[in-house]
């Protein structure tokens, strides 16, 4: 595959990162970890989806859109020539009631951290765009750095020190999250960095949690105040090691 | 919604009304039409009494019964062109940076997305809405991969030059002052 067509295929990667587990672009984005000029325009290209991604989120529906389509609903349903059982009044009433108790339920429910990981391996497949490795992060990089140090231990983490030292960022459903890179043993890791109320509603244990995506391998959990996931490219063996 | 219980019904709309209306917005380029369009997908939904269950299913469903009744709506006369037929895509023409484009106002880039041919807003609507899948756009779209792919292509061509040219015109107007971005990489 030469870089045109990976660029062409490319253009279709979304970058929320859900598309990470599909196989037609795992070749575009190993060329574009491992071509920097490639990498950069994949870089680019993310953070100009991304960014447009944002705006058209920020457009909202007329106020009473909502409310009129349920309305609606309820007059097409009327206009129906069969009544079943269930659309006796009664069992309405006690449907809405269930309703209202399923939306709080869904609105309250833990979500899935699967999306928060394909990003993060996502963007560690583009390492080659992170645009190298600073000393920014002091403490916590070299914390990171000491192969002696098990990364479950409390890390050194002052989220706004790093936030406003200059460490890399990205951004995951409009949140910034850290990012830093650090090397144990000639082996590189990516450490994602994010606050825990940034995303209150992610289901991420104190007990770090161990997968394997696409050929890479990570770890999530969070300490209270943060949610750090660490990924390796080189898989699950060297990522074990660390915690 | 004889077939469905309203709950489900409730649910449904709550989940996808949104982003079915931003996509209406993009087909319409209004705001009235784009919220009738909406509504009547919905209608269909429940006058058809929908079975699916499933989320990813009902959400495809929806997507793909809103684009086919605004093709309906509209004029058969028109014309459709085969689009892939036209020349080469602009390699990467210019377009705001990042910042700029995180500081131009929502309304701007959906009028920006409003600007781009129709054979290649629809796709370039979809992907951005993040909903769907390349391969849900060609099913939706009854259109292979590879033309899905090359729409996106020519439609983030043009998509970057109506950018550009809303961003210029932003700038002679009050741009809001950015801080220049000091972030050092890690």
């Amino acid at each position: 595959m030469n870089n045109a067509e990976a660029k062409f295929i490319l253009q279709g990667y979304r970058p929320n990162g859900t598309d990470a587990g599909d196989e037609t672009f795992c070749a575009a984005v190993e060329q574009a970890g491992k071509d920097p000029a490639l990498g950069e325009w994949f870089a680019r290209q993310q953070a100009f989806d991304r960014a447009v991604s944002a705006k058209l989120e920020q457009v909202m529906p007329p106020a009473d859109l909502r409310a009129a389509i349920l309305a609606g609903g309820r007059v097409t349903a009327a206009g129906a020539p069969r009544r079943t059982w269930w659309t006796h009044p009664a069992w309405l009433a006690a449907a809405a009631s269930l309703a209202i108790l399923l939306a709080v339920s869904v609105a309250l429910w833990p979500r899935s951290a699967v999306a928060f990981e394909n990003f993060a391996v996502a963007d560690a497949r583009n390492s080659a765009t992170h645009g190298g490795h600073g000393h920014e992060t002091g403490e916590l990089q070299a914390t990171l750095n000491n192969p002696a140090t098990p990364l479950t231990g409390k890390l050194p983490i002052d989220y706004g020190m790093l936030h406003d030292k200059g460490c890399r960022m990205v951004q995951f459903q409009g949140r910034d999250v850290l990012e830093i890179c650090f090397n144990r043993n000639g082996v590189w890791f990516h450490c994602y960095i994010a606050r825990s109320a940034d995303f209150p509603r992610l289901a991420i244990s104190a007990v770090p949690a161990l997968v394997e995506l696409g050929g890479a391998a990570l770890a999530s959990w969070t300490d209270g105040e943060n949610i750090i996931v660490v990924v390796s490219k080189t898989g699950r063996k060297d990522l074990q090691a660390l915690l | 919604m004889r077939d469905m219980p309203s709950e489900i019904f409730t649910q449904l709309v709550d989940a996808h009304y949104a982003p079915l209306f931003r996509f209406a917005l993009s087909l319409t380029k209004n705001s009235a039409d784009a919220g009738d369009l909406t509504q009547q997908t919905f209608f269909i939904w429940a006058k058809q009494g929908h079975a699916l269950r499933e989320e990813s299913k009902a959400k495809s469903w929806l997507f793909t019964t809103l684009y086919r009744e605004f093709l309906r709506s509209r004029r058969r006369a028109e014309r459709v062109t085969a689009l892939e037929d036209l020349g080469p895509v602009e390699a990467d023409p210019p377009a705001p940076e990042v910042d700029v484009l995180t500081g131009l106002d929502a309304n701007l880039v959906v009028e920006a997305l409003q600007e781009v041919d129709e054979a290649y807003r629809i796709p370039l609507t979809l992907f951005y809405l993040q909903d769907l899948s390349y391969k849900e756009i060609a099913a939706m779209i009854e259109a292979p991969i590879g033309t899905v792919m090359s729409r996106l292509s020519r439609g983030k061509a043009q998509l970057r030059t109506a950018l550009a040219r809303k961003e210029a015109g932003a700038r002679g107007k009050v741009v809001p002052f950015q801080k220049p971005d000091t972030r050092k990489l890690s």
